[in-house]
């Protein structure tokens, strides 16, 4: 085995060019692979971060009656706060509509205790402001509706028995975050004055948990932990992974494709070659070894070559960040403008394992041919 | 000389399939062969001389027939057994050579012994002093494209002698050479002949190489049609 290495690294340096056609593409691919990994990796880290900073806190405790995945829901998903709720920062949930420019926009209006401190939502400008109600929206909510910060609209909602009534709020900040859920379509306003709106004083449609909260079973409520709540970003990002996965796949495929390529190519060139291996007392088995060993190490040198330009690459992406278009911000996971990748030792190990496995058997394939060469054949260069 | 033959064939014969028959390229061939002979077959081309070369040498097997080589029956062998015959007691030597263009001289000359897993001060011992049979010592660290024709065949003597090999099979080995060069590898090969006491057999019909042989067997149409031993006296001369 030892001397099969030996051998194939002689053959692939001699081979020249053509060996680093092919270790330049699956270098390539090498790359690009940890490169798109590592991206969604450090996405899916941030978009967690974030997402636990303005969104899911320590967990959620929802009202029973409340189901996140449908508004209508909002109407009854609501009750009393339990009086033992500590470290637990209410939100209460209703539908309104606001007409910024004459038009009607549906939005959800949520209700928030101005003085929390879970979120990173920037409620304290909703205490400090004397306006009469005072609100606080996304940058995305705010381009999309052309709000500027001071600027009035115009809110219709309907109180608890249904009753429609209007008012205008004011923009008293517009804040800047990477969470498309507690932006689009959001109107926050602090939670008192929903209640004084709406007539439903002390009521919650969920309650966002704290750093100090200790889970215990309230009637009417139940608790889904910080993790249950990321568990759907994950699935997201690992849809994402797999359909970029195509792509690399792709890009693998054609540097497996040029392996196998070269393999039948030098196979039936080298003919000559492998009788004369065969006169000097390798088995044919051996020289099947032999290519195979070849057709693997050409992922071995591309991973040193990968290695070359990747390490600095990675550590500069790492450091820098990508920036992300503007119009993949609303893709329902949290995107910042800017993702810093994640380079796991287990993605570049993977990534290693699966590219010389994957060269590995494309090489073998062709080279089975060898093991059932008459050498003589082959040494007169007369196989077809 | 009396002792058991390196080289016994009884009865040999070769057929290929051709189309839907067969081609007898070798047939009933008797002969044998003592260690440190230096004969060769000589006959027209298309005689069977290569084919029964490489009966000789492990890389083919007879249809028909015994040949048995250093007491081994070529037919019973496994693969691993005949590659294992041919690294370390048969030396072959091809009109063109054979170089592996991607090593150097002296790693083609290395390479028989590298499946021998030899230790690399013994490979390297051994290395040198097989080109220094041929004289080319100086060029251990040349590719074979850099050579000419008459050194490109040395280094093939080279590595096919550099194991010590009791039985060396050289098929038609001067005829990519000029005269001059011919007869610098044959005097090379005749001199290892007495000094290691290889048996030499060659396929040849070249006039040149007949002058050197002890013995000529000549082959026609897959047959012995005779088998002629070279006095000492006319072989010399
Ligand atoms: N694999 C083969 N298939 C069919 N015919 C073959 C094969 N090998 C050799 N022959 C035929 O056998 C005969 C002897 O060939 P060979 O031993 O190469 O002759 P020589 O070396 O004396 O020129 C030739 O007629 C050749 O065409
Ligand atoms: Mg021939």
């Amino acid at each position: 085995m030892k001397l099969a290495f030996q051998l194939a690294y002689k053959n692939l340096i001699g081979a020249g060019l053509r060996t680093w056609l092919n270790v330049a593409v699956l270098s390539f691919c090498f790359v690009i692979i940890i490169f798109f990994n590592g991206m969604m990796d450090g996405w899916n880290e941030q978009a967690k971060r974030d997402t636990i900073a303005w969104e899911y806190g320590n967990g959620h405790v929802l009202n029973d009656k409340y189901d996140p995945f449908d508004p209508f829901s909002l109407q009854d998903g609501h009750g009393q706060i339990p009086a033992d709720a500590a470290h637990l920062t209410p939100i209460l949930i209703q539908q309104g509509t606001i007409y910024p420019d004459g038009r009607m926009v549906s939005v959800a209006l949520k209700g928030i205790d101005a003085s929390q401190t879970s979120l990173e939502l920037p409620t304290q400008a909703l205490r400090e402001s004397d306006a009469e109600i005072p609100a606080i929206i996304g940058t995305r909510m705010a381009a999309s509706n052309k709000l500027e910060k001071g600027a009035e609209v115009l809110l219709r909602w309907r109180d608890k028995n249904g009753t429609f009534d209007a008012a205008n709020i004011t923009i008293v900040d517009i804040f800047e975050n990477n969470v498309g859920s507690t932006d689009n379509g959001q109107v926050w306003i602090s939670i008192e004055d929903l209640w004084k709106m709406t007539g439903m004083t002390g009521e919650a449609t969920l309650m966002v948990a704290g750093k100090e909260y200790v889970h215990k079973e309230l009637e009417g409520w139940h608790f889904e932990s910080q993790k249950a709540l990321l568990s759907d970003i994950d699935k997201i990002i690992s849809t994402k992974k797999a359909s970029s996965g195509v792509l690399y796949m792709l890009l693998l495929a054609i540097a497996l494709l040029a392996i196998f390529d070269t393999q039948v190519l030098s196979i039936f060139r080298r003919q000559k070659e492998i009788g004369t291996y065969v006169s000097l007392g390798m088995t044919r088995r051996q020289v099947v070894g032999l290519f195979t060993v070849e057709g693997a190490m050409y992922s071995i040198f591309a991973m040193v070559v990968g290695c070359i330009y990747g390490i600095p690459l990675f550590i500069y992406l790492a450091k820098t960040g990508i920036a992300m278009p503007q119009a993949s911000q609303d893709m329902g996971v949290a995107l910042a403008e800017k993702i810093f990748p994640v380079y796991g030792i287990q993605l570049v190990i993977g990534t290693i394992i699966l590219v010389v496995i994957a060269a590995t058997i494309v090489s073998f394939m062709p080279a089975r041919k060898i093991a059932k060469m008459d050498p003589v054949a082959a040494l007169k260069g007369k196989l077809q | 000389m009396d002792t058991q033959p390196i080289i016994s064939l009884s009865d040999v014969s070769k057929r290929f399939p051709v189309g839907d028959g067969e081609f007898t390229a070798l047939k009933n061939i008797n002969l044998s062969f003592q260690k440190a002979e230096f004969a060769g077959l000589v006959g027209p081309s298309g005689s069977g001389k290569t084919t029964l070369l490489n009966i000789i040498g492990s890389l083919d097997s007879p249809s028909e027939g015994k040949a048995v080589v250093m007491g081994k029956s070529i037919s019973a062998l496994s693969h691993r057994e005949s590659a294992l015959l041919r690294n370390h007691h048969i030396g072959f030597i091809f009109q063109i050579y054979n170089l592996l263009p991607v090593y150097t001289v002296f790693e083609n000359v290395e390479f028989a012994l590298l499946l021998q897993n030899r230790s690399a001060d013994e490979r390297k011992k051994a290395v040198m002093e097989a080109l220094d049979w041929v004289g080319l010592s100086s060029m251990a660290h040349k590719r074979p494209d850099k050579l000419s024709g008459g050194e490109g065949q040395r280094v093939a003597i080279a590595r096919a002698m550099v194991k010590r090999p009791a039985i060396l099979l050289a098929d038609e080995p001067t005829a990519n050479l000029d005269a001059e060069n011919a007869h610098i590898v044959l005097k090379m090969m005749k001199k290892l002949n007495k000094e290691l006491d290889t048996t030499f057999l060659f396929s040849t019909h070249d006039e040149k190489v007949m002058k050197y042989l002890d013995r000529i067997v000549h082959l026609r149409d897959g047959k012995v049609e005779e088998d002629e031993i070279i006095t000492t006296q006319q072989a010399a001369s």
